[in-house]
């Protein structure tokens, strides 16, 4: 592997795992909740995503609808589920949150929604390739990169520049607290979960357009390694996610391309969220 | 004690429960619109749990909370935000990681013309002078009494109509101490209603009209601050002797 391959192989799957952990961290950040139901809202995008696609051919059309689909469920979810367990112990939403998980897949995976099948998307080159002077960046890759560098733009414009941003960092810092200065508790975690979602909605579409691969189960693998991302990021802290999701890539992509596949890709992660935990318990930018 | 203004807040047989251990045996106050009230009280007399009822961190098992001739009893705590109560918490409560500047932006979420933003931040600047000077800094920062200025700060940037202060004395050097109530004094003088809830009596009763004194989840006295400063129960128990 060129050190190029690297570099792009680190950018693409940092993104996927950025894209997809995000919702997870903010959701942690003022609820305390791992929302371990997140990987099914991410399949649900793919799967609205590959639907409207095959209606519309259009892959715009499939992305919003996914992101609007996908936003809408995470709001039910947590207006309909969690917003009951608020203070309840923690264990109470985590293992609610695994049940909601594997129901919503077992539902993706009846014959008339997804059925046991991978599903092709193909839609490919929306984007054009683009040719540097140290190698190619394949069209699904651009699109990815793209759609990532704008989502990071936005959520640091809306962290740190609006009046909702800021109610949510209050919020995961002393959630009462945030009530007590005027904060609507209700509306800014229910936006909370809206954009969140959203975001692993559009990450299921372009996970399916970069494979060309949409399936029931395909919330699986992401629904760990995303709880490995936010544990590295240090629970809760979105700058932590973004760090924690490139490194995790970088680690994989390195090992993969000089040790080879002695272990699966899917491994590695919980090498590096053991050794984390051993040598850095608050991960890598917590306090 | 002034008992024609109109009572800005009524607290009506109050109870509250955590699980089976009763917090509140049915308290009943008012608070008359600019009028300081304090509420003595030993530690574990209730008196935490009377602030956070009234801010709505719980609910209680019963009674009834007015303000303003409306029912706030069961209403969300930003509800009441909006309906002009603030609230100093025990420990202060300051958003740890922003920056003092963007504490006192919190504390006037609700305002959304930014000139009297900026005029009440320029008041609490004048306030607490030292928070000027560390307007940048992250809360976590600052000293202890630093984050109760704070804390006084981001509730005086509502513009509330009453305040609400939780234990503010607590942990503090007396010099810090004198410079809190003396703070707590100017509000009082430019028509903001205090609820004070202290073990600090002294300091207390030197700011405040009147006072309760709460004992194990019930009102046992009643009066003006200086029939309490009078009173050998409270001499004895509040006021160190004597």
């Amino acid at each position: 592997m060129t050190l190029w391959n690297i570099l792009l192989d680190t950018l693409t799957q940092g993104s996927i795992y950025f894209l997809i952990a995000v919702g997870l961290t903010m959701v942690y950040g003022i609820l305390k909740i791992l929302h371990i139901a997140h990987a099914a809202v991410y399949t649900v995008g793919a799967g609205v995503g590959l639907a409207v696609f095959r209606l519309t051919g259009n892959f715009w059309a499939a992305l919003a609808a996914a992101m609007v689909v996908s936003g809408a469920v995470g709001v039910l979810i947590y207006r309909g589920v969690y917003f009951y367990m608020l203070d309840q112990p923690r264990i109470v939403p985590l293992i609610t949150s695994v049940g909601l998980f594997l129901l919503m897949q077992d539902l993706l995976q009846k014959p008339y929604l997804m059925g046991p099948y991978q599903h092709a998307f193909p839609a490919q080159d929306v984007f054009p390739s683009l040719t540097l002077p140290w190698g190619t960046v394949p069209s699904a890759q651009v699109m990815i990169l793209v759609f990532t560098a704008l989502t990071l733009g936005v959520l640091y414009g809306v962290f740190t520049r609006t009046r909702l941003g800021l109610a949510w960092q209050a919020a995961a810092m002393d959630r009462d607290m945030a009530g007590a200065v005027g904060v609507n508790l209700n509306r800014a975690i229910a936006l909370n979960f809206l954009l969140g979602s959203a975001l692993a909605g559009a990450a299921g579409v372009l996970v399916g357009v970069f494979y060309n691969s949409v399936y029931a189960t395909m919330g699986d693998v992401p629904s760990y390694k995303a709880f490995v991302v936010i544990v590295l990021g240090g629970m809760g802290s979105v700058s932590g996610t973004v760090a924690a999701s490139f490194l995790l890539a970088l680690a994989e992509t390195v090992l993969l391309s000089s040790v080879g596949y002695v272990l699966p890709r899917d491994a590695i992660a919980f090498l590096v969220l053991i050794l984390v935990l051993m040598f850095r318990p608050q991960g890598l930018l917590g306090r | 004690m002034t008992d024609n203004r109109q009572p800005l807040l009524t607290v009506d047989h109050l109870v509250v429960t955590y699980g089976h251990i009763q917090a509140l045996h049915g308290v009943s106050l008012q608070v008359a619109a600019g009028e300081a009230v304090a509420i003595l009280g030993a530690n574990g007399a209730g008196k935490s749990t009377l602030i956070r009822a009234l801010v709505g961190w719980v609910i209680p098992a019963a009674g009834r909370v007015v303000y303003a001739g409306r029912d706030i009893t069961h209403a969300p705590s930003w509800e009441r935000t909006r309906l002009g109560l603030a609230v100093v918490p025990e420990g202060g409560r300051v958003f740890r990681d922003l920056s003092v500047e963007e504490n006192l932006r919190l504390g006037a979420y609700l305002e959304t013309n930014p000139a009297r933003v900026a005029e009440r931040m320029d008041y609490v600047y004048r306030l607490f002078p030292v928070l000027k000077e560390r307007r940048r800094q992250i809360a976590r920062t600052l000293s202890g009494g630093e984050q109760q200025m704070l804390a006084i700060g981001r509730a005086v940037m509502r513009g509330p109509q009453l305040l609400l202060v939780d234990e503010v004395s607590m942990g503090l050097a007396p010099l810090l101490v004198d410079a809190v109530f003396d703070a707590l004094q100017q509000l009082k003088e430019e028509g903001v209603a205090l609820l004070i809830v202290e073990q600090n009596a002294y300091e207390t009763l030197r700011v405040v009209d009147r006072g309760y004194v709460l004992e194990n989840g019930r009102i046992v006295l009643a009066g003006t601050a200086s029939e309490l400063r009078e009173n050998p129960r409270v001499q004895m128990a509040y006021l160190g002797g004597g």
